[in-house]
């Protein structure tokens, strides 16, 4: 009813729709504000390096919910919509044009943005990035015809644009910073049994160098390294991290460079609001302070964040899970690991097949991680949430059920 | 009227196991949930994995292995995303040690 001061959620992202989603199925009945910036209905991202890049599926393919769904559960949506202020005072965000909504209770899940490679040229026409539906539609326009592409970073997304465009069959080279493909998020071993499948695929990669300038005359024709090689190219896809889009949260003393702080059941300080997903940093009750940017954490926590705006005191303890499609592997992962002491592995990393767990300095069991190995990380989740220090020996033999490890409850 | 068409022997589904068999053209997936049969289709709706080889049960619900969908086992309704549409299921019985699924 008109006057009533709606639950408004920020950011029509996968977080912010899945909120949406879980208010009405939680048999929420009063106003739901969904407000997005682009002018498009929630959609899932993953696809916009595999199956979107690849031509293989429609956006509308990756939609959260079908377009007619938010009308039909009357979830009041403002797409092509920024909110450039909160004002937890009056309890009302402010959207760009000076127009104030009030709230009743805010969600913000703005997600991320990527970082901008600071180098000479980058904003030449043939260098693009990956995050928005749009960003992908311009590089396929760019590579008609074939092309030869460069990835600049080879994390998760670097990677994935590497495969989905070898798959294409354009020319790929990566450069990537670190000494191997997602050295940082899964350390040298296990990157290197990816770079592996990488090489036999096609992709030229160069480490341990990064991009001095992008050149061409009007649009992109070279990228130069540091390391001083030169490397044709028509289109260059930059994927080198993201920092979480906290503007917004100005004057709150929430708008922090590495997300807006949120405590164990994801409300923020402020009174009634909340933050899920890549913008929000969490404090997990296992993790500790942890920002996680991959799709079953935002799915989850929107979902979490939306029980607890009802008045829920759920603990997100979600052990965190994402998965990385590239050519006919894939690549899982649990836990949260920045660093480790000891590195167990079932199955061959030669062969690019097996699970590895991440032991901490007590032999704690913090992350796992598989390529095409897929049954054995779902099996760690609780491993991993209960803080197990397994038997090296059982870990590391394929016979031995993950789930046998689990100490009985008390 | 489900039409029973004999697809193997009980014993090949172990409590907490699923296994698929191949009907009229359908990817059928079998599971015991204490004890009971219960039949669905092995075809994840989300990208298409299939359910039975590494779909991790627990309770009435089965994870796709590939991205995590959950679905109920017995009603084929979506707990957790990705997936969104339902899964297929079907009649099962056991005949003897025949076991029988309806299509």
């Amino acid at each position: 009813m008109l006057g009533e001061r709606p639950f408004v959620i920020v950011g029509a992202s996968l977080a912010g729709a899945t909120a949406a989603a879980t208010l009405r199925d939680e048999g929420f009945d009063g106003r739901v504000v969904l407000i997005g910036a682009e002018d498009l209905p929630p959609y899932e991202r993953p696809a916009l390096s595999k199956e979107f890049l690849r031509g293989e599926q429609p956006l509308e393919a990756s939609y959260v919910r079908p377009p007619e769904w938010y009308a039909d559960h009357e979830v009041e949506t403002r797409f092509a919509t920024h909110v450039v202020q909160i004002d937890p005072r009056d309890r009302e965000v402010v959207l760009a044009g000076g127009e104030r909504m009030p709230y009743e209770r805010l969600l913000i899940a703005t997600g991320s943005r990527n970082r901008r490679l600071e180098a000479p040229g980058a904003d030449l026409p043939g260098v693009f990035d990956v995050r928005y539906a749009r960003d992908t539609e311009r590089i396929r326009e760019a590579l008609a015809g074939g092309a030869r592409v460069v990835c600049v970073g080879m994390g998760f997304i670097g990677a994935e644009v590497a495969a989905s465009l070898r798959r294409l069959g354009h020319d790929v080279t990566v450069v990537e910073i670190f000494e191997t493909a997602l050295f940082r998020i899964l350390g040298a071993e296990v990157g290197r049994s990816l770079e592996a499948i990488h090489r036999d695929e096609g992709v030229q990669m160069r480490f341990n160098d990064t991009v001095a300038r992008f050149e061409g005359g009007g649009r992109l024709e070279r990228v130069v390294t540091t390391g001083g090689i030169e490397i044709d190219a028509d289109v260059a896809v930059v994927g080198i991290g993201t920092e979480p889009a906290v503007e917004l949260m100005a004057g709150t003393g929430l708008d922090q460079g590495d997300g807006i702080p949120v405590g164990p059941s994801l409300a923020t300080s402020v009174p009634g609001v909340f933050a899920a997903g890549d913008v929000a940093r969490h404090e997990h009750p296992v993790f500790g302070s942890i920002r996680v940017e991959h799709f079953d954490n935002a799915m989850k926590m929107g979902q979490a964040a939306a029980q607890n705006m009802l008045g829920g005191t759920r603990v997100f303890d979600d052990p965190h899970w994402f998965w990385s499609d590239q050519y006919d592997s894939q690549i899982q992962m649990a836990g949260f690991a920045p660093t480790w002491d000891r590195m167990v592995v079932r199955g061959s990393l030669a062969e690019r097949s097996f699970c590895a767990f991440l032991l901490d300095n007590a032999g704690v069991l913090r992350s796992t991680v598989s390529v095409d190995w897929k049954r054995d990380v779902r099996r760690s989740f609780k491993l991993i949430q209960g803080e197990v220090a397994p038997d090296p020996a059982a870990l590391a033999d394929p016979d031995v059920d993950l789930r046998t490890l689990v100490p009985a409850a008390d | 009227m489900a039409e029973f068409v004999t697809v193997g022997t009980t014993d090949e589904v172990a409590e907490g196991e699923a296994k698929a068999f191949s009907v009229n053209g359908e990817e059928v997936a079998v599971a015991r949930v204490d004890g009971e049969l219960v039949a669905f289709s092995d075809i994840c709706t989300h990208r298409a994995c299939n359910l039975a080889n590494g779909g991790e049960i627990e309770g009435t619900s089965i994870a796709c292995e590939c991205h995590g969908s959950v679905f109920d086992m017995k009603t084929g309704v979506v707990i957790e995303g990705p997936a969104t549409e339902p899964i297929a299921t079907f009649a099962v019985r056991a005949e003897g040690s025949d076991l029988q699924i309806g299509v």
